[in-house]
């Protein structure tokens, strides 16, 4: 007998009463202004935000915002700032040493400030490597809850999707917090 | 009538100022956790629901699971099944062996604790690297966790600081939680960079789909699976939710109800291998399908480890998780101990005053305290009834059946007031330790009821 079997076979000796489903349906929580929302919480978790102007240019605001970033990376097409792109190095490991990450965000998501990122680079690495991420988000697509995000969030080729809310922290000593743990130790939205 | 919990509880209470910090800090936890909580009007549905879909999930897991092997196998996933710890271990040590591996990072995961894997690995000659910091720093001081999500909640800073200037070589004297944190990062970064595989626990693992999801705020599980090009994801087998929009309700719960954020800072979904990489999930049963056998304890099986309600137990808090025997500590930890092995882990039964408020904040509405009140009728059946309790409520039996003689002993009650201290507070009396008896009335309420003195 395998243990795949075992343990099949152990289930079914052992399970007695058999729940049904629940009704999924939740009354979940909705925002008359997402985007404030999202931006208000976003905040509360350590992270910065953008609202890009009409006419605003994209590349000078990053390069304003982040003088002393010396190696960005960057794979989208309307990024120009950025010294590399990430998709042409051959191992995750050369990303070591990126300042500033920029990428795209597929959906925020206002109760929790978190951003939705189907893996759409070659090395994962860049969204957590980097001593800052800028995540670049259409304003308009900002969810409510996380009952909307899970019915329309994808996971494409690569196989990997992450909600990010704010930088990464830690308060594993003393309970203080600390922003910048292994991941990026700021975490900026710009909402276009 | 001490158990092995209430005497380690004293050696902890005894540093009075340890032990109120550890107190207010949880303290503050909790009610960061209601605050969040109270932002959400639909709380409680989600509360319910949650337990609703435990209570189904772990009623299928026969189908759930097979389903979630066929979708994971699709993605590219290999799943293995553990019987129990050993197993697993086991496993883990083949994929390693397979691939040459040296170093090995891991993120946090309870069930390697469960299954003693550091131990076992690091005999094997395996570099294992905790990459959580506050389980590095434990595992720098060889010490366990005493708090599933805050493993490091009895350590000081200033011990930190010395820890570090030992092993990570940082200043003398500075035990500031940012340069440390920072020393940490550095430290850590190299092994990220130069580990061939990494392990990550499982939060959830989603049926429909074949995602494992891992809950982190450090973004350690996501560093370590970032380089290396093997990825093991080890899980219980209730970790399993039938769908994304199950899993729906659980983010918005556990973070909330763990730290009181609104959501870790990364959940991370993994599908697929990385590119020309593997990606391991072992299925773990180790005693688990045997709770199902079990309907009075079956809610166990609910946990979403968010650790609520150790932040929220007065036992807890003023007794720290090393008082407990089993490796989690707190309510739940009571639970699943006297799950794994009644025999062996019933002292920590004791470490309750029943006040529920661990079922009150469960976010899976585990009946925690209930079940301990359960337990506690079972205690005379596997012989572990406390000798002295027996005797007094043997006593007291024998006085309740005979009002004569209860009267009488009412009436003469009284005495006790004047009766000299050591008669009353000697080693017979544990439950005159720290507390003082209050005076007896001169006259019982029966008396008084009788002459009409009761308005």
């Amino acid at each position: 007998m395998t243990s795949k079997e075992w343990i099949l076979d152990s289930i079914r000796q052992h399970t007695q009463t058999k729940y049904d489903k629940p009704e999924l349906s939740v009354d979940a929580i909705t925002y008359n202004d997402k985007q404030a929302k999202f931006c208000d919480i976003l905040q509360q978790v350590g992270g910065e935000f953008y609202v890009l102007k009409e006419n605003e240019d994209l590349n000078k605001v990053i390069l304003e915002l982040n003088p002393d970033a010396k190696r960005i990376g960057s794979t989208l097409s309307y990024i120009t700032c950025n010294t590399y792109n990430p998709d042409e190095l051959e191992n995750s490991t050369e990303l070591s040493g990126t300042d500033l990450g920029i990428v795209e965000g597929v959906f925020g998501v206002a109760e929790n400030g978190a951003v939705w990122m189907d893996q759409n680079v070659k090395h994962k690495a860049l969204y957590f490597i980097s001593e800052k991420l800028i995540i670049v988000l259409d304003k308009n697509k900002i969810v409510n809850n996380m009952h909307e995000a899970y019915r329309q969030m994808e996971i494409g080729k690569y196989g990997f999707g992450v909600f990010i809310s704010g930088p990464s922290k830690t308060a594993d000593i003393e309970q203080a917090l600390v922003i910048g743990a292994h991941g990026p130790k700021g975490l900026m939205v710009i909402l276009k | 009538m001490s158990t092995k919990h209430s005497i380690a509880a004293a050696k902890f209470a005894a540093n009075k100022e340890q032990a109120t910090w550890h107190n207010e800090t949880l303290w503050m936890v909790r009610a960061k956790r209601d605050r969040l909580s109270k932002e959400i009007p639909e709380w409680e549905q989600l509360r319910d629901l949650a337990c609703n879909i435990k209570l189904y999930s772990n009623s299928h897991l026969e189908q759930l699971l097979q389903e979630f092997e066929k979708n994971a196998t699709a993605n590219g996933a290999i799943v293995h099944w553990a019987k129990d710890a050993k197993e697993h271990n086991e496993i883990v040590l083949g994929i390693l062996r397979d691939h040459e591996v040296k170093h090995f990072v891991k993120s946090k995961s309870m069930l390697a604790e469960e299954c003693d894997l550091n131990p076992f690995l690091i005999e094997k000659g395996i570099e294992v690297v905790e990459t959580d910091l506050g389980e590095r720093i434990l595992q720098l001081m060889d010490i366990p966790p005493s708090h599933i999500v805050l493993p490091a909640i009895h350590i000081k800073r200033q011990q930190v600081g010395e820890l570090f200037e030992e092993k990570l070589g940082t200043e003398k004297g500075n035990s500031d939680p940012t340069y440390l944190t920072r020393a940490a990062r550095k430290h850590l970064r190299d092994k990220f960079l130069n580990a061939e595989a990494a392990m990550t626990g499982a939060n959830f693992a989603v049926a429909s789909t074949g995602d494992i999801v891992v809950c982190t705020n450090e973004g350690n599980a996501d560093m370590g699976t970032s380089c290396p090009k093997i990825h093991i994801a080890i899980m219980g087998m209730e970790k399993i939710v039938p769908d994304q929009e199950a899993l729906g309700v659980f983010t918005r719960l556990l973070a909330r109800s763990a730290t009181g954020q609104p959501v870790t800072s990364y959940t991370s979904h993994y599908r697929k291998p990385r590119e020309g990489g593997e990606f391991h999930i072992i299925i773990v049963d180790n005693g688990r399908s045997q709770i199902l056998g079990k309907p009075e304890h079956i809610k166990t099986l609910n946990c979403i480890r968010c650790g609520a309600c150790m932040n929220t137990c007065p036992v807890y808090r003023r007794s720290g998780g090393y008082s407990y025997t089993y490796f989690i500590p707190g309510p739940i930890g009571i639970n699943l101990g006297m799950l794994y092995s009644a025999e062996k882990y019933f002292d920590n039964l004791s470490a309750c005053s029943l006040c529920l408020s661990c079922s009150h904040v469960c976010p899976a509405k585990v009946d925690l305290g209930e079940q301990i009140y359960r337990w506690r009728q079972e205690m005379d059946k596997i012989g572990k009834a406390s000798k002295e309790k027996k005797m007094m409520s043997g006593g007291m039996k024998f006085l309740m059946e005979r009002p004569k003689l209860f009267n009488s002993a009412l009436w003469m009650s009284p005495v006790v007031n004047i009766l000299p201290r050591f008669l009353k507070y000697n080693g017979l009396n544990e439950w005159g330790k720290g507390r003082e008896l209050p005076e007896f009335a001169k006259e019982s309420f029966n008396e008084m009821w009788k002459k009409n003195k009761v308005k």
